[in-house]
């Protein structure tokens, strides 16, 4: 006790040169973020993450003022962002389907992002929004929905595993997580779908759509929606939904990632080029979706039957 | 859209002359995965506005089989580099061997989005084999957001490169001309890559074009190479420069190129 | 939510009415507020300063020079600083920026080698390692959102070895064979490029001190913030040599028969 109280005071010894060094050095918080990393000992013991702040009066400015804004592209920090993404329920399941473009600013940055998150081999997550953010929170929950089960040996619902992630980002309003994202499972009830995000809503439904192209993906989802699809069909819904959207939203496009989750957990149906399935459809056999419904006929390089035969 | 600033108080308050904490300095960088290699090169130029400096390297090795290119605000790349560096070393000590790369990828998602609120200004690439033999590249944005790739630029003509790369046409099996580098996460496609010869030829290529064309990109060329276990040199011992950075004896090897660029 | 892609991973803009809830309440601030935030004082800009200091690589080691003025925004207030810091014996440490956060740094590193001289381990810190200290101390603040508003040249010769490099307010750090702050980063790094690189091994200090005269006679000319009055320090074998304040050789008379511009139009 009294070496410590002396510790605290002193001006000479170890402890003191650490606190000078501290003093005039960086601090090193980042330790208690990176939970799971404590040099490789992964250690959940500090329990929720704590992060860097800018010593500012307002740290959600500072942030404002630095990262990429379409009214101010100067803004130096680009952040990788997700766009389309939908999941709804029916009778056979729940099917979750993605595009896999990401866009820095107005750049592609990638075209074979994985924006379903498998959480566990019953849950899915999907990311639309800060990419970095749906990664970590949802990675983050994964570890906790196992911990639920090692406590309470059962698997976690997709209502509580939902509802961990919202209460979480909602403690963190107002400072710049975006999410928006649909928590997908098979649990007692049967199949779920929550809806996700960084504002702190969670919704439970049949239907969600997220992202930039959302109001492309739901035009076609509300047309071919019915809770007793077959799974072909469902499967084919969510696909062409995706396609819409990444046809005609420049944020989202490339690929279409399709999964279907059954009682027996989830399952990864295909990936499916967005282009391909303009022209060609999603197998490369049948009929495109976009192209040849658009210009038969209207070309002398391509006649209407009617007028071949003439 | 409303002015987005409207009502943040440390724009309406005083005005402070410390803009920002945050600078810019330039060049490029450039990871590309083989099947059983990979390389990791950036240039050796550091900008500050009109200055600039001629070898300030942002490609290090922090493992045998990992390299790290950063590329941004290089005084946060330094940074963000020793701290990897910092945990690389705990890791070695607690388990006695260097830690795999797909652990460090998800140590680096980590450590950046620790700086969520007040993030590294860093565009990250990091390269090596993976505990398989391949080559494998992951490519982060500056909060940790993370992929698997197989080839990756990042930095000031990262809008000059990618596209040449993307449009390498024996880069992947299909031969078809606009799909190249844009296919699918899931399906088999894991692309057949190009040997190292021709890799290195392409990196040195479309750094020297950038050179030309930005004026932040240019002075030197530093090219990592790391090989995987059992690998033979594949015509690196007869390149010229050549220069082997191997730690360890029994496992993957790492070496050096350097070329020089224009200086103007 | 905000479904637009551009707007997302940034702080919400409560001003935005994102579900059309028309007429918006205008919400009082309430964020983490701190009361004495007008009382906390930080260098958000410098207020005494001063302008370049140059460096280069010669034969014997290193030289560096720096003019004596601070001033004070655009009054040449005290003509009689010295920029230039020996510290140990084979390091000196030139400043431009703000003079009040460089005698910080100084005491900073004036107590950084007391320290270390009372470990009596028989290591001393040498250029390489506090421009080390230096790069964390200035990073660190920047960090802080409280930077040391300056721009230091480190300069050195141990066991050997020159030594050479920069670091600035942000923590940016650079190395070179010629180095220049402030102005001269514009004005003299040019001249001591092309009159040092590639002779770094041949030049002599005579004429190393020919080319810093030049530059910072040029300096003297085209920066308001400057001063014909400098002094240089050599870092080589023998240890840190800082000269005593000198005079350029400088004359305005010239300006007498400029016409063209300023007030003389004619």
């Amino acid at each position: 006790m009294m070496n410590s109280f002396a510790d605290r005071f002193s001006t000479t010894g170890p402890i003191a040169e650490l606190r000078k060094a501290q003093a005039n050095v960086e601090d090193d918080q980042f330790s208690d973020a990176a939970w799971g990393s404590e040099a490789g000992f992964g250690s959940l013991a500090k329990g929720v993450p704590a992060f860097t702040v800018p010593n500012v009066p307002d740290p959600s400015a500072f942030l404002r003022l630095h990262t990429d804004d379409h009214a101010d592209p100067n803004c130096r920090i680009k952040i990788q962002h997700g766009t389309t993404t939908l999941a709804f329920r029916f009778q056979g399941g729940v099917i979750v389907a993605v595009d896999s473009r990401a866009t820095a600013g107005s750049y592609v940055a990638s075209g074979t992002v994985k924006k379903v998150i498998e959480i566990n081999p019953y849950l899915l997550g999907t990311m639309a929004g800060g990419a970095a953010d749906c990664q970590f929170w949802e990675t983050y929950l994964g570890m906790h929905c196992r911990l639920h089960e090692l406590r309470q040996r059962e698997r976690i619902s997709v209502s509580a595993a939902s509802k961990y992630l919202s209460n979480l980002v909602y403690s963190y309003k107002g400072m710049g997580l975006s999410m928006g994202t649909m928590i997908c499972g098979w649990d007692k009830t049967g199949p779920a779908v929550f809806y996700v995000d960084s504002d702190g809503t969670r919704l439970k439904g049949d239907l969600f759509s997220v992202g930039s192209g959302s109001t492309f993906a739901y035009g076609v989802l509300d047309q071919g929606y019915r809770w007793d699809l077959t799974d072909e069909e469902a499967q084919e819904l969510g696909r062409r939904s995706i396609y819409a959207a990444g046809h005609r939203d420049a944020f989202s496009g490339n690929t279409c990632n399709l999964y279907h989750v059954k009682e027996d957990g989830w399952r990864f149906i295909g990936n499916y080029d967005i282009s391909q399935m303009h022209y060609e459809g999603p197998t490369g056999t049948g009929t495109g979706y976009g192209y040849d419904l658009r210009v038969e006929g209207r070309t002398s390089a391509n006649p209407p039957p009617a007028a071949a035969a003439a | 859209m409303p002015d987005m600033v409207s009502l943040s108080r440390a724009a309406s308050g005083q005005p402070s002359q410390f803009k920002t904490p945050y600078s810019e300095n330039g060049g490029t960088i450039l990871a590309v995965a083989g099947s059983r290699f990979c390389v990791v090169a950036g240039d050796t130029r550091r900008t500050d506005g009109y200055s600039q400096t001629r070898y300030a390297p942002k490609v290090f090795r922090l493992t045998d089989k990992a390299v790290l290119a950063v590329n941004g605000f290089s005084a946060d790349g330094n940074m963000f580099v020793n701290k990897v560096r910092q945990q690389l070393e705990w890791y070695r000590h607690g388990h006695a061997r260097d830690m795999p790369l797909h652990e460090i990828a998800r140590l680096m998602q980590t450590m950046l989005y620790a700086r969520r609120f007040f993030p590294y200004y860093v565009s990250n690439i990091l390269s090596g084999i993976e505990e398989d033999g391949s080559g494998a590249v992951y490519t982060f944005d500056s909060v940790g957001s993370y992929e698997r790739d197989t080839c990756r630029v990042a930095g000031a003509a990262q809008s000059f490169m990618q596209p040449y790369l993307d449009n390498q046409d024996d880069w992947y099996t299909r031969p078809s001309v606009h799909y190249k580098n844009q296919r699918s996460t899931h399906s088999s496609s894991r692309p057949t890559q190009l040997p190292l010869s021709s890799v290195l030829s392409l990196v040195m290529d479309s750094f020297v074009n950038a050179s030309e064309r930005h004026v932040e990109v240019g002075d030197g060329l530093e090219i990592y190479v790391v090989l995987a276990k059992g690998s033979s040199l594949q015509g690196l011992e007869k390149l010229t420069g050549a220069q082997e950075v191997t730690a360890t004896s029994d496992g993957e090897r790492v070496f050096t190129v350097r070329r020089s660029l224009r200086r103007d | 939510m905000d479904h637009f892609p551009t707007n997302w991973g940034r702080p919400r803009n409560d001003a935005f009415d994102a579900y059309g809830t028309y007429p918006l309440a205008q919400r009082p601030y309430n964020g983490p507020k701190d009361t004495f935030e007008a009382g906390v004082q930080r260098t958000q800009q410098p207020i005494v300063t001063g302008t370049s200091v140059l460096a280069l690589k010669y034969k014997d080691g290193i030289m560096m020079a720096a003019d004596n003025l601070a001033s004070y925004g655009s009054l040449a207030r005290f003509k009689d600083i010295q920029r230039l810091h020996p510290v140990g014996n084979n390091t000196v440490i030139g400043a431009g920026g703000d003079m009040s956060d460089f005698q910080y740094i100084q005491s900073l590193l004036d107590s950084l080698m007391i320290e270390e001289f009372t470990a009596q381990d028989g290591h001393s810190l040498g250029p390489a390692e506090l421009h080390e200290y230096l790069a964390q101390v200035m990073y660190g603040r920047r960090s802080k959102i409280n930077p040391l508003w300056n721009s230091l040249i480190v300069g050195g010769f141990k066991d050997g070895k020159r030594f050479l490099s920069y670091v600035d307010l942000l923590g940016t750090t650079y190395s070179a064979s010629t180095l220049a702050t402030g102005y001269g980063a514009y004005i003299a790094q040019p001249l001591l490029r092309k009159a040092v690189e590639g002779y770094e091994d041949v030049l002599t200090e005579e004429q190393a001190e020919k080319i810093m005269t030049e530059c910072l006679k040029v300096l003297f000319y085209r920066d308001a913030r400057s001063l014909n009055k400098y002094q240089i320090a050599t870092i080589t074998t023998k240890g840190v040599n800082l000269s005593e304040s000198r005079s350029l050789d400088t004359t305005w008379s010239f300006a007498e028969g400029i016409r063209g511009y300023g007030a003389q139009t004619q």
